[in-house]
């Protein structure tokens, strides 16, 4: 091997390039202080060099700044590009060839009338329905979530039998792809599905069910499938939330007789209370930005990222001010999915406080 | 070092500077729906060994091309050449490739689908692409239901009424899912409403979409789910303008009939095994038989560095040998004129693929004679808006979320709003 290492660099004069890359840090460091420190500066003169003229306080932003260009191109540009869509009208994507429309995108979306073609305005009845169907998803889909989340949390800190296993279990979705999730539930659900299929073959059914078609089964199958496949990740929060409450406040309190319901509702309810906030806050956000997975299962209904991905035609062919539209109504849903957090924000400092 | 970098440098330049001058290099991005592209990968070798330029070809999934090439377009990252459907929508990209081919020559072997390709309204006589095929819509039905059924297939010239009781009666009598599958877009749809009697499209040519032959189809259609005829899982499945294939239902044997088109043949030829299909005539109704024409062409761009390379390549795909060897080897209906005239030899096509092929040519003659509207609809520069909002309200119609004619009503209403300046 050191036979290897040295044919490597044979030839090559690279004894002369390391000592002087040595001596330059030597003039530049002039390191003090034990052999082996004076050593370690003058290998790693750059790091030392960068450190002396950035100063300690402008180091930890040098470190940052990758990250924070990186974050720069891909999150803040789009945002501001975004901005820029929504006030200006036409196909192209090119602002040049945009032209501002200050907030006519926002009558083409909302308005009783159609400002281009002066009749009735359709835009407005498939944003409001796509609004209307995305609050009944999140309204059900958050606490039915967080319940099912809570209670898998507190049967898995138990002492049961194979509690790896089952935690394995609960968590095993979470590392599905989105598309997956869709495309295992859509064999599963579809008219030959499996779900249908075995129904009838119990004679509980006569026809099968178009669960993910009937607009009856559609919402009720979009909430379960959304669940089933983010409930392992919350779940697992609230398990080391829990995991974090001291068990000698259980032990007093069993000492005082207390009964497990009490202790539920008194002791690990109110300190599992900020970890709980925080699932909520995450898990309505989410849910809020509900897609991949109902698309992949094509749902009888639009989400409002689905009314979003649709109309700006980024997908399938432009139309005449799609884009726009579409930009205007992701700002207006951000500006809902903001106030939605500050309220959260503001009601558990309120409960703090109590 | 030093010196054997740059004697590198000046070995690279000298085999730069001996190419020859007019070698250029295009990119040339394809799809594919069946073999396309691998026929045409095939001729490469040959268009280089004859002038010189070099093609690479990318080949992509057609999603691609229909949702990224027009962004690449306004960019100027797109690729020289590029196999499209779109024709009338991405006019304004399109290089004139007239300088550089002979015009006699095109306008005679495709002269009748070089205005697809132009911006609407008189003045503009531009070539601007080679029809790789043309497609027609039309039915294609599986014949072994039929026996199982005993019933007897309606004729040549028969109606859709007859189709759909003939389908209905075999769907009850074989309990397979639908009787009749379309694919969800206003494209396979608008041939059916032809017949009824729609013309889509005024003296102008500006879209008046819902006329009495629209709403006579449109009341049909909305019948066909109702009484089962058409399967859930089809049109009333999807939402919004999105697309839906109903090729699987029909290959898995579970549709009597599918409202497809001819660019099938190849796929149905190789993957339908377990029963007879067959292509049939396009029914007919008051309105005509009606088809709609459409095809992929390809066409370079204004933003290529080597219009001459670009030109050159296409000029060669469209030669009438090339054409030929297109057209047979990937089971399509050519768009060159005199082969239309003298016959492509399809060499060893099973009887069944040469029978589609020509059913299907017979529909584009006969929807040329007598729905013409289908090759206005065809050339008409917005027509992807017109595929996606037809659907979109006459879902809410068959589901009844709302009422025929307050769909009726918003077709005509979103229609304008899509596609106003």
């Amino acid at each position: 091997m050191i036979d290897a290492f040295i044919a490597a660099f044979a030839g090559s004069p690279w004894p002369l390039y390391l000592a002087l890359y040595l001596a330059v840090g030597w003039v530049l460091i002039r390191p003090t202080g034990p052999i082996m420190g004076q050593l370690a500066s003058i290998m790693g003169w750059p790091i030392e060099m960068t450190q002396r003229l950035a100063g300690a306080i402008g180091l930890p932003y040098l470190f940052l700044l990758p990250n924070m260009l990186v974050f720069g191109l891909f999150t803040f540009a789009p945002m501001f590009i975004n901005l820029g869509f929504a006030v200006t009208e036409g196909q192209s994507i090119l602002f040049d060839e945009r032209a501002f429309a200050g907030l006519d995108n926002l009558r083409r979306l909302v308005a009783e009338t159609q400002i281009d073609t002066g009749a009735a305005n359709l835009e407005d009845d498939k944003f409001f329905s796509a609004v209307y169907d995305t609050a009944i998803f999140v309204i059900f889909q958050v606490p039915v979530m967080i319940l099912v989340a809570l209670f898998s949390a507190l049967a898995l800190n138990r002492q049961i039998i194979a509690r790896g296993f089952w935690r394995a279990v609960f968590f095993y979705p979470v590392m599905l792809s989105p598309v997956v999730v869709g495309f295992l539930w859509s064999l599963i659900l579809k008219r030959q599905g499996v779900l249908s299929q075995s129904l009838i073959m119990w004679g509980w059914i006569e026809e099968p069910i178009q669960w993910l078609t009937d607009p009856s089964w559609t919402m009720f199958w979009s909430v379960f499938v959304y669940t089933w496949a983010h409930l392992g990740f919350y779940m697992l929060i609230l398990l080391a939330g829990l995991q974090a409450i001291p068990r000698d406040v259980y032990e007093a309190a069993e000492m005082d007789g207390t009964s497990a319901f009490r202790q539920l509702t008194r002791i690990t309810i109110p300190l599992l209370a900020p970890t709980l906030l925080v699932v909520t806050v995450l898990s309505l956000i989410k849910a809020f930005q509900a897609f991949e997975e109902l698309y992949a299962m094509s749902v009888r209904w639009s989400s409002l990222v689905a009314y979003i991905f649709e109309t700006s035609g980024l997908r399938g062919q432009a139309t005449a001010n799609g884009l726009g539209v579409a930009a205007m109504a992701s700002l207006i849903v951000a500006a809902v999915l903001i106030v939605l957090s500050l309220l959260q924000v503001w009601l558990s400092s309120r409960g703090a406080r109590q | 070092m030093t010196a054997k970098f740059t004697s590198t440098a000046i070995a690279a330049l000298m085999v730069a500077s001996a190419a020859p001058a007019f070698a250029d290099e295009i990119t040339f991005l394809c799809y594919q729906d069946g073999n396309e592209c691998d026929v045409i990968g095939e001729m490469l070798p040959e268009f280089t060994a004859a002038t010189g330029h070099n093609v690479n070809m990318e080949t992509v999934a057609y999603d691609v091309i229909r949702d990224q090439l027009e962004n690449q377009l306004q960019t100027d990252a797109a690729p020289d050449v590029a196999r499209v459907t779109n024709l009338g929508g991405l006019n304004q990209y399109y290089l004139d490739l007239a300088p550089y081919v002979d015009r006699g020559t095109w306008e005679a072997a495709y002269g009748a689908t070089l205005p697809w390709f132009r911006a609407p309204g008189a003045g503009d006589d531009g070539i601007y692409g080679w029809m790789t095929q043309l497609t027609v819509t039309g039915p294609y039905v599986n014949v072994s239901l039929f026996e199982d059924a005993g019933v007897d297939m309606p004729g040549d010239g028969a109606t859709w009424d007859d189709w759909a009781t003939a389908l209905a009666e075999v769907q009850a009598a074989t309990g397979v899912t639908a009787g009749l599958a379309m694919d969800r877009t206003a494209h396979r749809m608008a041939g059916p409403a032809f017949s009824y009697g729609a013309r889509f499209f005024d003296d102008a040519g500006n879209p008046i979409l819902v006329d009495e032959g629209f709403r006579n189809f449109a009341e049909t259609f909305v019948g066909w789910h109702a009484s089962g005829l058409m399967p859930v899982e089809g049109w009333p499945a999807g939402e919004g303008t999105q697309y839906r294939n109903a090729a699987p239902l029909f290959q898995s044997g579970e549709a009597v009939m599918h409202m497809s088109g001819s660019w099938m043949i190849n796929s149905y030829s190789e993957n339908i095994t377990d029963f007879e299909w067959r292509a049939v005539p396009a029914p007919c109704g008051v309105g005509g038989c009606g088809a709609m024409p459409g095809g992929a062409a390809i066409t370079a761009f204004k933003s290529t560095d080597a219009p001459e390379a670009a030109a050159a390549f296409i000029d060669f795909l469209a030669s009438e040998e090339n054409a030929a060897r297109f057209a047979s080897a990937t089971r399509n209906i050519t768009a060159h004129q005199g082969l239309q005239a003298s016959g492509v030899d399809y060499g060893d096509a099973s009887p069944a693929v040469a029978a589609a092929l020509s059913v299907f040519a017979a529909n584009a003659g006969k929807a040329a004679e007598t729905t013409p509207q289908a090759y206005t609809f065809q050339g008409y520069a917005k027509n992807f808006v017109i595929y996606g909002v037809v659907p979109d309200y006459l879902t809410k119609a068959i589901t009844g979320e709302m009422s025929l004619d307050d769909a009726l009503a918003a077709i005509d209403a979103d229609v304008a709003a899509q596609i106003a300046q």
